[in-house]
């Protein structure tokens, strides 16, 4: 049962890298919104030739 | 790009008569394939720009809402100075709130804008908080047209208010979230030590591999749960600091005691340790934290997101040029103004300053300020306050106060004075300081009585129980029910920002309600009619091109008779035209009177109507009065029911409103509320008055929505918002519900009792137990392995206890 003198700590440190992974996608902001992303990756690639729309300026003037 | 709408492939939609865009019915007689003109625009825009994809994306119709706002205050020095921030690549970058973001195509259509315009970067959408933020370069284009495509897409944009109050919470929710994954970690590592040693000491394990588990677990325990458990203790100084009982000071003493005497266990190589159950408690805890926070968080966004849609912009007249007889305006943020300043204030648009009329005839809707419902007439003269609403024609004010120096912002000033509400003490706070008392006086009685066999026996079971006590499930009692209950109220539209409102809202009392736009329609609308009926269309056809709420009122009573001629206009007095050949008058009875002749029946029934709180309009007819009108705000079809059931809950329901007394008691006698507890033509200052003299007999709740209810919400014990509320009520209120229906605040007040009984039942549960387990402690029949079964045991408990909650049930 030696062995368990060398992988046990060994498994903290792969439990404690896990910890620090997770806390560095929580400060880079990775987490803060959970709604949105999900639903952007089945957007399909933009394949279309942009198509510039010229703006039409201010709308006229109001009576 | 070109305003054509592109050809329609898809026939076999039209056959279905369903909008191509938004999908609803296509109204019959409408030879297009759109409901309306908005999702015709909105329509063009999105297949001009090659963004059909949105159509399949969609999971939902969205109805279309699009303006023709020219959006040229975005483009002031001011606003950007407030709102935008310039990178050090030239890149502006500003964050706006869109209106009906719903789904994943609201964000596809959105985030595909640089593909549209040229000159954004990126766009970044944020479905929860209806946020987008925006990066473009100044050079290539502008705020305003980025703006306006925006628009024309069917997401009007706002500026977005409150940043910084949320980079202040992202920060808090950010260290949470690290230290529920830190305590989750610990507490699942520990857990696989804890079922070595336990099977270890069932099959047989030598002594040194038991000491190196038990070391094990403590050098990820001590560090790992010190950490997680900080909220837990600062809480706990912070109540002890206060000299007040809060449920985090047991559960700061369990956890302390379980890593202090673990750790000595450990290191004297025998004793028990808890350091499984401790980590597992920890983790529960946090994880009901967290929850709750998102709800609230959630709720009070939400609440925020609709200051951002108050008016923001003036239109200033800036000197001198004169087109056709009109000067030039230009869109302005309202910061950019300075008393002297001349605003103009179109029909429809809210006052953005105070000060004094130089143009212009109209009429004011003061509902917001002061809570009167008849509007007022204003000429040039006259007095005009921010915060009241023009409805008739185009006006011109000079500015005498701006900001916080009117009359509004004087108000506000006095609400964040008032809204300082002693924190209640929570029920569960109660329960945590008897507990607290019960736990360590048996704790020091099961170390003496032990302390006659040994001391360290005493110690031991002392230890043990103060452990096994530790009030997880107390804990988890209220941030359970209550986050089940807020979470339901917010599918039914009810936002409550906080478990304190719910509790606030359980214990019936006193429940002030603001009349105006809660227990009536809050429009005008003819409700009697006296005298010849044909007079209605007559009335209908005189009125037909004025925007007076009165001449609404009658155009939705009757169809006009035929087409009205010569049509003259005297502002508050009434109106007179021809009408297929006769000469027919409509106005306020003294007006008429003096041009036509009366009758007595005429008479009896003008005194009627105003006896009643209805406003008298006379028809009058060749010089002769034919008909009376009584116009009012009439009362919803839901309201009596909603009174009926607040009753039932023991509240005692009051009128409080700005209005005159009479028209107050005709709402009330439709309501079936006694006339002593129907309180017309009161000020804000009056509000307040009322709401603390009924404070010294209970708890008081308030409900409204204009400015003048705001202080007296900040002073009552819950304050509850409706749709349509002001800017200032909102943030008042303890509740924003979301439809102006008082129905919702008989719900309010229900779902708040059931969670309250949840709340209860949780605590029942747990305390029981605590008790069963306090108990085998003192014995010194406990064992770590029953702790670590029966702990989660009795969470789970209370985890089931709240879902079936009857609390927000529809």
């Amino acid at each position: 049962m030696t062995i368990l003198y060398l992988i046990l700590p060994l498994a903290l440190v792969f439990a404690a890298a896990a910890v620090v992974a997770f806390a560095w996608t929580v400060r880079s902001g990775q987490l803060d919104d959970v709604d949105t992303p999900p639903r952007r990756i089945l957007f399909e690639d933009e394949t279309a030739t942009p198509r510039v729309s010229r703006d039409r300026g201010p709308a006229a003037p109001r009576a | 790009m070109t305003a054509a709408i592109p050809r329609i492939e898809r026939t076999e939609r039209i056959a279905e008569a369903s909008c191509l865009h938004c999908s609803l019915p296509v109204p019959a007689g409408r030879s297009s394939a759109f409901c309306c003109a908005g999702c015709e625009v909105v329509y063009g825009a999105i297949a001009a720009n090659g963004l059909e994809q949105f159509y399949a994306l969609r999971e939902a119709g969205t109805p279309a809402r699009t303006t023709d706002h020219a959006y040229a205050e975005l483009d002031d020095p001011a606003f950007h100075q407030l709102h935008v921030s310039v990178g050090p690549d030239g890149q502006a970058h500003t964050s706006l709130y869109l209106e009906d973001l719903r789904c994943g195509a609201c964000v596809w259509l959105v985030e595909s804008a640089p593909r549209c315009v040229a000159g954004i970067a990126a766009v970044r959408v944020d479905l929860g908080r209806s946020r987008a933020d925006v990066t473009w370069d100044p050079a290539v284009t502008s705020l305003a047209a980025i703006a306006r495509y925006l628009d024309r897409v069917g997401h009007p944009p706002h500026p977005y208010r409150g940043l910084e109050r949320e980079a202040l919470r992202r920060r808090e929710d950010r260290a949470l979230l690290i230290k529920l994954g830190v305590a989750g970690a610990a507490a699942g590592n520990i857990m696989l030590l804890a079922i070595a040693l336990y099977a270890g000491m069932f099959g047989g394990m030598s002594f040194a591999d038991t000491g190196f588990f038990r070391w094990a677990s403590m050098c990820v325990a001590v560090p790992a749960l010190g950490f997680a458990a900080t909220p837990f203790f600062r809480t706990a100084l912070g109540a002890l600091r206060a000299r007040r009982l809060h449920l985090d000071l047991p559960l700061s003493i369990g956890i302390l005691a379980g890593l202090i005497w673990g750790s000595a266990n450990v290191i004297r190589g025998v004793g028990e340790i808890y350091f499984d159950s401790l980590a597992m408690l920890v983790f529960l805890l946090l994880v009901a934290r967290w929850i709750v926070l998102r709800h609230q968080r959630r709720a009070s966004t939400a609440a925020e997101l609709l200051l951002s849609l108050t008016p923001s912009r003036a239109h200033r007249i800036d000197g001198g040029q004169e087109i056709d007889g009109r000067r030039e305006e230009i869109d302005v943020p309202i910061e950019a103004i300075v008393p002297g300043d001349v605003v103009r204030v179109l029909a429809g648009e809210v006052v953005p300053v105070d000060g004094e009329v130089i143009a212009g005839r109209s009429a004011f809707d003061l509902a917001l300020l002061t809570g009167e419902s008849q509007p007022i007439d204003v000429a040039p003269g006259a007095h005009a306050h921010a915060g009241t609403l023009n409805l008739a024609a185009a006006i011109e004010i000079r500015a005498t106060a701006v900001g916080e120096t009117t009359r509004v912002g004087k108000l506000v000033a006095s609400i964040e004075a008032l809204s300082v509400k002693a924190p209640i003490e929570r029920l569960v706070d109660r329960v945590a300081g008897r507990f607290v008392a019960v736990v360590s006086s048996a704790a020091v009685l099961t170390l003496l009585g032990w302390s006659m066999r040994s001391l360290a026996t005493g110690a031991e079971h002392a230890m043990a129980l103060l452990i096994v006590t530790c009030p997880c499930a107390l804990a988890l009692a209220t941030p359970l029910a209550v986050t089940v209950a807020l979470g339901r109220a917010a599918r039914r539209g009810i936002l409550i920002k906080g478990a304190d409102a719910l509790e606030r809202l359980a214990t019936p009392g006193t429940l002030f309600v603001d009349k105006t736009g809660t227990l009536t329609a809050g429009k005008l609308a003819v409700v009697t009619w006296r005298g010849d009926l044909d007079a209605a269309g007559l009335a209908s056809a005189v009125e037909a091109g004025s925007s007076h709420p009165i001449a609404r009122a009658l155009r939705a009573y009757a169809e006009p008779a035929a087409v009205a001629t010569g049509v003259r206009e005297e502002l508050g007095r009434g109106i007179s035209a021809i009408v297929g050949g006769h000469e027919v008058l409509v106005g306020a009875p003294p007006w008429v009177r003096h041009r036509s002749r009366s009758q007595p029946a005429m008479e009896g029934w003008i005194a009627e109507l105003a006896e009643r709180g209805e406003t008298p309009i006379v028809v009058a007819c060749d010089g002769v009065m034919i008909a009376v009108a009584g116009l009012a705000d009439p009362v919803r079809p839901d309201a009596a029911d909603a009174l009926e059931q607040l009753a039932q809950l023991g509240w005692t329901v009051e009128l409080l409103s700005g209005d005159d007394v009479r028209v107050v008691q005709r709402v009330g006698a439709a309501l079936g509320v006694p006339r002593p507890r129907c309180h017309g033509a009161m000020s804000p200052e009056d509000k307040v008055a009322a709401v603390v003299q009924a404070r010294a007999r209970g708890a008081v709740v308030m409900v409204g929505d204009g400015v003048n209810d705001a202080a007296a919400m900040a002073a009552a014990s819950a304050g509850i918002a409706v749709s349509g509320a002001a800017e200032i009520a909102i943030e008042a209120a303890d509740v924003y519900l979301r439809s102006p229906s008082i129905r919702d605040v008989a719900d309010t007040a229900a779902g708040a009792r059931a969670t309250l009984a949840t709340i209860r039942r949780n605590l029942k549960f747990s305390l029981a137990y605590n008790l069963i387990a306090g108990a085998l402690a003192v014995s010194g029949a406990i064992h770590p392995l029953i702790a670590a079964i029966v702990m989660p045991l009795s969470s789970l408990t209370v985890l089931a206890s709240s879902l079936r909650s009857k609390a927000f049930r529809s």
